[in-house]
């Protein structure tokens, strides 16, 4: 794959022009990330001053006595979020298995379109069905939540996963066929060592879609304030539904407890990006290694 | 029928706000963003002088914003409303950042947050008042009564039995079964949760224990819904619960619904017509702000409470300022005569009057 | 190496029997998550349909086209002002959005490509995939409609920060398909290098791109959260992109969905359809591209 030219040479004026073009805009992502680091960082003071380190290991969140403490919250988010992912990826290992490993030709297709499908529901009817329909055979709770969340991530651990396992050499495949092995086994045997690691970034970036979803959780989690407990079916909260709930009759500190339970979600978010990201560079560099 | 085809063709030209101005039917209305100040007044499609207000808050008052602004717009051609709802709190907000022309609040600005609010002072009009109604799901007992220590008790789950004897001694003779109670409240901040924990506060004598605000600490063993909607839904759905719902959406999911004691002693239905007598017994300070909570008077309903219009004093857009008096003026007057229809109470008169003369200071 | 873990996971010894009712058993289970896969969606399709096409199609096309009635409780059409405000909202983020996700993919992939500066670029495009929606909205609120007021506009900036990073990651692994011969060969004939990439590269990769892109447009037609804060609440049509309070219909159908009267939930039913028709349709489109760039090779 060794390219025969120096492709990143500089050429002409327009040359030039256009590859600053491109830089800018690749910039823009930069930019727009600082600014949202920035701006809600600033605004998240109010009540980090005014909280201090209680902010994150209060569990008690009372705007009328203006006590904000966001572990609660967290522990929603994680919670959820992880209830979420036990549905979820038994699931979706299940579907991207089937369609990559079991499934006839002439359904690979069909199916991989049913799982995009899926992904665009936009998340807004999942809860209007969530709470119309769901909520009211299983209550609202961390569960009802973790059950809606599942279903939105799905198709996104599902094609991923698919991806990865996709990439599995044939002849790993077909060593595992040769020693007589079932195609159970052959997936055991070679598939699943093989995809490990990609599977596993697949799942963080689940995890990291299931934490920051707002409305459909808003809707069917239950609202209780500082509620850590292991009841799948106790209610309870996660940080975007609080902020989603709370934002309408919050005054100032309020809002800016709520902007710092965002802060404190981003950084959540881009701790499991990190990991996620690492993981399956990792995977990757394995992956190569062994081919070479 | 005209509005048809043009929104047609404005579904079929997509980036319809660009593509008119080009067209130059519609003079700077994309060039220019809405300044700061005000939002600007806007021509629509069918020439000069339309002026849009924007405004948001309170979702106690938005059924009565629905209705007078269908009203009135159909009436004034050149203007149109668009009330959004979203909480007293960001309507409160929302004005203080000049995002809306005028906000509808259930309860006051604190000094703190008027401080910083960008167009100066603001004047409140009230614009109605309004029943909390207690309402429950209780097979067999049709008119349930309830004392203001008793329902703090309930809310707060101290009492969670419905034959408990507090309950039992406020319904003599009621057949009150041996049944757990599920108390449902709101999911979301809002005025009503802020409203009916500030009447508990004040009324019950001291059996109220989780403060008062527009978020409560609720014990975890209670259920959240969303919305006035949504507390009606868990209270309709369940056996043995009881939530705190505005009267319309109440009637609206034909939940039963208690008599409350007021101040006099008596048990009284939260009406339209209660919640006006309420009105008759409240002390209105010179700024026009007030509470209905807990009035005095032998009709007063007691969980009465009130919702205003907020708008700054001066508006440097004199056609938004006129505008915008003229729906004020409307809210006061012939609005207020639909009110009982939609389950809220018009203003007393000695308010209506007063908020009558208050129009006089507002610019334009 | 690989053989490794192949002897330990294949146990020859075992009955025979026993290891084909395991295999039985592993395709039975992969079959019942496909269903399972199915089933919410059937569930939600039959919801949606049996409940909105009632409303939707009543008098049809009126739900389509009348403005949203002002008072809520009463029943009727319609979603019109509030489809107009999807399409311009979604439509001005995909103007914003799509150039500058596919310069940004050409930087990473045909300038960057394993520079420091590129590396982050990448990392931090996934990391803004990940920022939570309603964090966008607010994002958006405090920096753009604090200043400008409510706007499609300001409701397209925080889908477009949501859409960008999402292009900047198909349009790359797109790039990556493009065989080097076409970049050389485009070389070899004297070109440069904005016009190999402009004229050779990404007409080669567009239809991909295309498609990737239609998927972000769809997802982003369904966000409510961050239009919330920014687009305001207007029951009537208004064309204006920058220019007054716009609605859309995920706010629709949320704010109808929390309503006691049953009109308003009706018309949240008939909104949910709509909007799912529209990204259906969307999907729809974007499968079309694909498929028919899989039946070019």
């Amino acid at each position: 794959m060794a390219r025969a030219l120096d492709l990143r040479g500089r050429g002409d004026g327009a040359d030039r022009a256009f590859r600053g073009l491109a830089v800018g805009a690749a910039t823009v992502v930069l930019v727009v990330l600082g600014l949202i680091a920035a701006t809600m960082t600033r605004r998240a003071l109010p009540v980090l001053e005014h909280m201090g380190p209680g902010f994150f290991t209060s569990t008690r969140w009372s705007p009328a006595d203006e006590e904000f403490g966001a572990l609660p919250f967290v522990w929603g988010t994680l919670y959820t979020a992880a209830i979420a992912i036990v549905i979820a990826v038994p699931v979706s290992l299940g579907v991207a298995l089937f369609i990559t490993q079991l499934a006839p030709q002439r359904l690979k297709r069909p199916l991989v379109y049913l799982v995009d499908l899926l992904a665009v529901v936009p998340s807004v009817v999942f809860g209007l069905w969530g709470i119309l329909v769901l909520s009211p055979h299983l209550g609202r709770s961390f569960l009802t939540a973790g059950i809606i969340l599942a279903i939105m991530i799905i198709p996104i651990i599902t094609s991923l996963s698919r991806e990865v396992i996709e990439t599995t050499p044939q002849p790993e495949k077909e060593a595992a066929y040769g020693l007589g092995a079932t195609r159970w086994e052959m997936i055991l045997a070679s598939v699943w060592p093989h995809s490990k690691g990609g599977l596993v970034g697949a799942v963080m970036l689940g995890l990291g879609r299931a934490m920051g979803e707002t409305i459909a959780a808003a809707l069917v989690i239950g609202s209780a304030l500082g509620q850590i407990t292991v009841d799948p079916l106790a209610p309870g909260n996660s940080m975007p539904a609080v902020i989603a709930n709370e934002w309408g009759e919050a005054d100032e500190l309020h809002k800016s407890a709520l902007i710092a339970l965002a802060v404190l979600l981003f950084i959540i978010t881009i701790i499991v990006n990190l990991v996620a990201s690492s993981i399956v560079r990792r995977s990757m560099a394995r992956t190569a290694g062994r081919r070479t | 029928m005209t509005q048809k085809m043009s929104v047609l063709l404005c579904l079929a030209l997509a980036a319809c706000g660009s593509k008119k101005d080009a067209a130059g039917t519609d003079p700077g209305s994309s060039a220019t963003p809405a300044t700061p100040g005000s939002a600007t007044p806007r021509a629509g499609g069918g020439g000069g002088g339309n002026v849009d207000l924007d405004a948001s808050g309170s979702t106690f008052q938005k059924t009565y914003q629905e209705s007078a602004i269908e009203a009135f717009t159909k009436a004034h051609n050149g203007i149109k409303i668009n009330y959004g709802g979203g909480g007293s709190g960001k309507g409160r907000q929302d004005l203080s950042d000049l995002v809306v022309d005028f906000a509808g609040t259930d309860s006051l600005f604190k000094d703190a947050d008027l401080a910083k609010a960008k167009g100066g002072a603001v004047l409140y009009f009230p614009v109605l008042l309004g029943p909390i109604t207690l309402a429950y799901n209780l097979d067999g007992v049709d008119k349930l009564q309830l004392s203001p220590a008793t329902a703090a008790k309930i809310f707060d789950r101290e009492i969670k039995r419905w034959n408990d004897p507090a309950i039992a001694a406020d319904n003599p003779g009621a057949k009150l079964p041996d049944a757990d109670i599920v108390v449902a409240h709101r999911a979301d901040g809002s005025g009503t949760t802020d409203n009916f924990t500030k009447y508990l506060d004040k009324a019950s004598g001291g059996a109220w224990k989780l403060k008062s605000g527009s978020t409560v600490e609720w014990p975890a063993d209670t259920q959240a819904g969303q919305g006035n909607a949504g507390v009606a839904q868990i209270v309709k759905s369940t056996k043995g619960a009881i939530g705190y719902v505005d009267l319309s959406d109440a009637k609206a999911s034909a939940l039963h619904y208690a008599n409350v004691k007021n101040q006099a002693g008596k048990f009284i239905e939260p009406t339209a017509a209660s919640a006006s007598a309420a009105g008759d017994g409240i002390d209105v300070k010179d700024d026009l702000t007030f509470s209905a909570l807990d009035a005095k008077g032998d009709a007063a309903y007691p969980i009465t409470y009130q919702s205003w219009v907020v708008v700054y004093a001066k508006t440097n857009k004199a056609e938004h300022a006129a505008a915008l008096k003229q729906y004020l003026q409307y809210l006061l007057t012939d609005g207020q005569k639909m009110l009982p229809e939609l389950d809220f109470a018009p203003l007393p008169k000695s308010l209506q009057d007063k908020a009558i003369a208050q129009l006089g200071k507002l610019a334009g | 190496m690989s053989l490794a873990p192949v002897t330990s996971a294949i146990d020859l010894a075992a009955k025979p029997s026993w290891r084909s009712v395991k295999n039985s058993i592993a395709s039975g289970l992969m079959a019942a998550a496909v269903l399972a896969v199915a089933t919410p969606l059937v569930l939600v399709l039959a919801s949606v349909i049996a409940k909105g096409a009632g409303v939707a199609f009543h008098d049809f096309p009126d739900f389509f086209t009348e403005t949203v009635p002002i008072v809520s409780r009463r029943a009727g059409p319609g979603m019109g002002p509030a489809i107009l405000g999807t399409l311009l909202v979604t439509g001005v983020a995909t103007l914003i959005a799509v150039p500058l996700g596919i310069l940004g993919a050409i930087y990473l992939h045909e300038y960057g490509a394993r520079q420091r500066f590129a590396r982050i670029v990448r990392f931090m495009a996934m990391v803004m995939t990940g920022v939570p929606s309603v964090v966008m909205g607010l994002f958006v609120y405090v920096t753009w409609t604090l200043t400008f007021g409510y706007s499609a506009f300001g409701g397209a900036l925080a889908l477009a920060c949501l859409m960008l990073p999402v292009v900047i990651g198909t349009t790359e692994q797109m790039l990556k398909l493009v065989p080097d011969h076409l970049r050389e060969a485009s070389f070899a004939l004297g070109a440069g290098k904005a016009r190999t990439i402009l004229s050779i590269v990404v007409p080669a990769a567009l239809p991909g791109i295309v498609s990737g892109a239609l998927l972000a447009v769809a997802r982003a037609a369904g966000e409510t959260a961050p239009l919330m804060f920014a687009v305001g609440a207007a029951t009537a049509y208004n064309g204006h992109v920058f220019g007054g309070a716009n609605t859309a219909l995920s706010v629709q159908i949320f704010g109808n969905a929390t309503s006691s009267f049953a009109a308003a939930q009706d018309r949240a039913w008939g909104a949910a359809l709509t909007l799912l028709m529209l990204t259906f349709l969307v999907t729809l489109v974007a499968r079309i591209v694909t498929a028919r760039v899989q039946s070019k090779r």
